[in-house]
């Protein structure tokens, strides 16, 4: 969808929409509503809906780094402790590396 | 002529296409390779506390050949040598602990290769412990100051960082060998600017850690690539009675005979070594083929009304992975005292009879006999009433130059294992030695038939046997251990001593050594299996995973069975069709070596039961207990060995470098086309402007 042909209540329609779904742990969508929305919250001449759709963008973004914090943490502090943890850490595997204590 | 030309054109062109028909779609990344197939594998074994053995890195390591042929060779290459990391070439006599510890500290070394240099013999070479099987063996009966395997070096049971390969043909060694003389060896100094032979070693191990980690990730099934890790060392134990366990022709009709006592004779099936090829002369080549005479001796001298009145029957057992905490004897033990021998459930299948370590008159285990100086010795642990009897029986037939009791010892052995779970089993320990292995290569690819000098005298019937053998050689020594052991169970079931005149077949003897010694194809293997085709080299004797065929124990099985079994007609298709007592499997099966042609079908009582570790069935198993073996063996996709020609480093640079620059070149230039687009490709239509979308 080209977002220059789409009128601006509908951005702001869709931008929310996109906040919204972010809330069903998908921090990708949030992610891609912050970027996809950026140029219409922060460069464009100012318009009606661009308070509001600035407030989503920022949410989303925050949410997404939030997000992406934790997820980092967690894969970081597993990985290093994957072969401490033994059992546990087998068992909420999905793929066991090969030749890896 | 014209029409000449144009035929031989068209004849080139034909012939220049089909060059891509014939091709068998060789990368050519693969081209650049050569393989050494006589390669064979170190690899990686797992207990419930440790692994064992060697892995490549994930999808091979590398490394740069250097030949040494002395310890100083290896030092020098790792202090000086420019080309690292390294695959060193040693003789496998050089390889001990010490060069194994400056390889791994050195950090240059990434494989290493072993051959066989046969200028340079050696004498003693074993790498397995100086206790074998130190945890399940009974505390005490192996002392550290004298071991019964004092060369042994413990390396068997080491963790290696690297691959380790064996390569076995002089041919592969020859090509090794000339691509590191044109190559490596000169001015090691400045290998680095020059290209070098290298070796690429493939034996990445799936497992690792232990078995408990190893065996829980394979049974995993919320995992997205359901996998095996490793699998139980283990195959079957085999086992025959001398004379039926059983009585009555028909199907349905066969009654056990009940309240009978058991003498057993034992030896153990399998062997190891550093790599995926085994040896086995002394250890077990000789413990096997002597009992195998035996049975042929006793089922040539005790008749079924002997062993009826006596109410004393024989049985032999051929227990498999004992090299590995004795697996075959623990699961035997295990089902003995659980009701479960002959057959799961015996008591109830009412098919045989029970069989319990109670049971159990005198067990008689043949050990190594292969490096024996005319005598045999006798250990025992606990005195015993049954023992005494038995020994005084021995006594009779031998002199003292030629036979030795030995109390209160007991090298590694199976009994070990029965005497750890019955502590007054009765139980004797047949072998060549009295307080060290007079087998200099136990467990190792030297124990072969040079180790027990063993020539293949290719008897005949008629020929005068005894004439042509001489005294000092291992097949008269091994007829001496069976008569003497034959004519001692003989009058231990009867009674009365032996004064018949059958002696132990040599011939035989000559033939079993020769079969798994020397060619597998030989004539027992003919006459049990009248249709299979074996390879002119020795079986191999490793114990292997559990489910897998292992051919040598099967083999060793149906020779059981012929030995043990007794004629039941005319060798025909009505032999194994026909439908039969539960007791008995029938076989057809060749008269004797003298007649392979003539078939005969075989009753024959020989049979198998799991020789799986109990720890494997056990729910909630202690790993970390020891009560139980616990070796599995890792899991891997690929094991292969290839030489190729390192580039040197400059030239690596250079190609580095030319790749990059067309890569930055490559994007220049698209960013130029795509910039001037509108003038490069003028458009030929006047675009309209699409719909919304």
């Amino acid at each position: 969808m080209d977002l220059s042909k789409v009128p601006n209540e509908k951005k702001l329609h869709l931008c929310k929409t996109y906040f919204k779904i972010g809330f069903f742990l998908l921090p990708f969508v949030w992610l891609v509503n912050a970027i996809w929305f950026f140029n219409d919250a922060f460069k464009k001449p100012a318009f009606d809906e661009q308070k509001l759709i600035k407030k989503y963008v920022i949410s989303s973004a925050i949410g997404s780094s939030i997000w992406f914090v934790v997820l980092l943490s967690w894969v970081i502090t597993f990985q290093l402790n994957r072969s401490n943890w033994g059992e546990f850490a087998d068992y909420i595997s999905f793929i066991i590396p090969f030749g890896t204590p | 002529m014209n029409n000449v030309k144009r035929s031989i054109l068209i004849f080139n062109v034909l012939y220049l296409l089909q060059y891509p028909i014939e091709s068998y779609g060789d990368r050519i990344k693969d081209k650049m390779y050569e393989d050494i197939p006589s390669s064979s594998a170190c690899f990686r074994k797992l207990n419930g506390t440790h692994q064992i053995g060697c892995s490549s890195t994930r999808g091979g390591s590398t490394g740069v050949i250097h030949f040494c042929d002395t310890e100083k060779d290896l030092e020098d290459i790792l202090a000086n040598g420019t080309g690292y990391p390294y695959i060193p070439i040693l003789d496998y006599g050089l390889f001990n602990p010490t060069i194994l510890d400056t390889m791994i500290s050195s950090d240059k070394v990434n494989g290493l290769i072993l051959y066989t240099n046969e200028d340079n013999p050696v004498k003693n070479l074993t790498h397995e412990h100086p206790c074998p099987n130190p945890y399940s063996s009974i505390e005490g009966t192996c002392k550290k100051e004298s071991p019964w395997n004092p060369w042994g070096t413990g390396l068997l049971y080491k963790d290696i960082p690297f691959p380790i390969f064996y390569v076995d043909s002089e041919k592969d060694m020859e090509l090794i060998r000339s691509c590191f003389e044109k190559f490596n060896n000169f001015s090691y100094s400045e290998q680095i600017d020059r290209s070098l032979c290298s070796l690429e070693l493939k034996s990445f191990m799936f497992a690792t850690t232990n078995t408990p980690t190893c065996i829980r990730r394979s049974n995993i099934v919320s995992n997205l690539n359901p996998q095996k890790f490793c699998d139980p060392l283990g195959n079957q134990n085999i086992w025959a009675s001398l004379q039926p366990l059983a009585e009555g022709p028909k199907k349905n009709e066969t009654k056990p005979l009940k309240g009978y006592k058991y003498i057993i004779v034992t030896a153990k099936l399998d062997t190891t070594s550093l790599f995926e090829k085994t040896s086995g002369a002394s250890s077990p080549a000789t413990g096997i083929v002597t009992l195998l005479t035996l049975a042929k001796y006793l089922n040539d001298t005790i008749m079924m009304d002997d062993v009826r009145n006596a109410k004393k029957n024989v049985l032999f057992f051929l227990f498999n992975g004992e090299t590995y905490d004795y697996i075959g004897s623990q699961r035997m033990v295990y089902d003995m005292i659980r009701g479960n021998f002959p057959l799961e459930n015996a008591d109830n299948l009412d098919v045989l009879p029970v069989i319990k370590p109670a049971d159990v008159q005198l067990l008689i285990e043949i050990s190594q006999l292969g490096n024996a100086k005319g005598k045999f010795y006798v250990h025992h642990l606990k005195e015993n009433e049954n023992i005494n009897k038995f020994l005084d029986y021995m006594k009779n037939y031998t002199t003292p130059d030629t036979y030795e009791s030995v109390p209160n010892s007991l090298p590694p052995a199976s009994l070990h294992t029965f005497l750890k779970n019955i502590p007054d089993f009765p139980g004797i320990l047949i072998t060549d030695h009295k307080t060290t292995y007079s087998n200099h290569f136990y467990n190792s690819i030297y124990d072969n038939s040079g180790n027990i000098k063993f020539k293949y005298y290719n008897l005949t019937e008629d020929s005068k046997n005894d004439e042509l053998l001489p005294k000092e050689s291992i097949q008269y020594f091994i007829k001496n251990v069976t008569e003497t052991l034959g004519k001692s169970i003989y009058q231990e079931i009867t009674g009365k001593a032996y004064n018949g005149k059958i002696n132990a077949d040599t011939v035989l003897i000559d033939e079993l050594l020769h079969c798994y010694l020397e060619d597998a194809n030989c004539k027992v293997h003919q006459a049990i299996r009248r249709d299979i085709k074996l390879p002119k080299i020795p079986l191999s004797l490793y114990v292997s995973v559990k489910g897998s065929d292992n051919i040598a124990s099967n083999l060793a099985g149906l020779t059981l069975g012929w030995l043990t079994g007794n004629s039941v007609g005319p060798g025909n298709i009505n032999c194994t069709n026909t439908p039969r007592a539960y007791a008995f499997r029938f076989y057809n099966m060749s008269k004797s070596l003298r007649e392979l042609n003539v078939s005969v079908c075989y009753q024959v009582t020989m049979n198998a039961t799991d020789a799986v570790s109990p720890a494997f069935s056990i729910k909630d198993y202690d790993w970390t207990s020891g009560q139980y073996s616990s070796w599995t063996e890792s899991t891997w996709k690929e094991i292969n060995v290839r030489l190729f020609l390192r580039p040197s480093a400059n030239q690596g640079k250079i190609t580095m470098a030319i790749g990059c620059i067309t890569m930055a070149f490559s994007f220049m230039l698209v960013f130029f086309l795509k910039s001037k687009s509108s003038v490069l490709f003028a458009p030929l239509l006047p675009t309209e402007s699409p719909a919304d979308c």
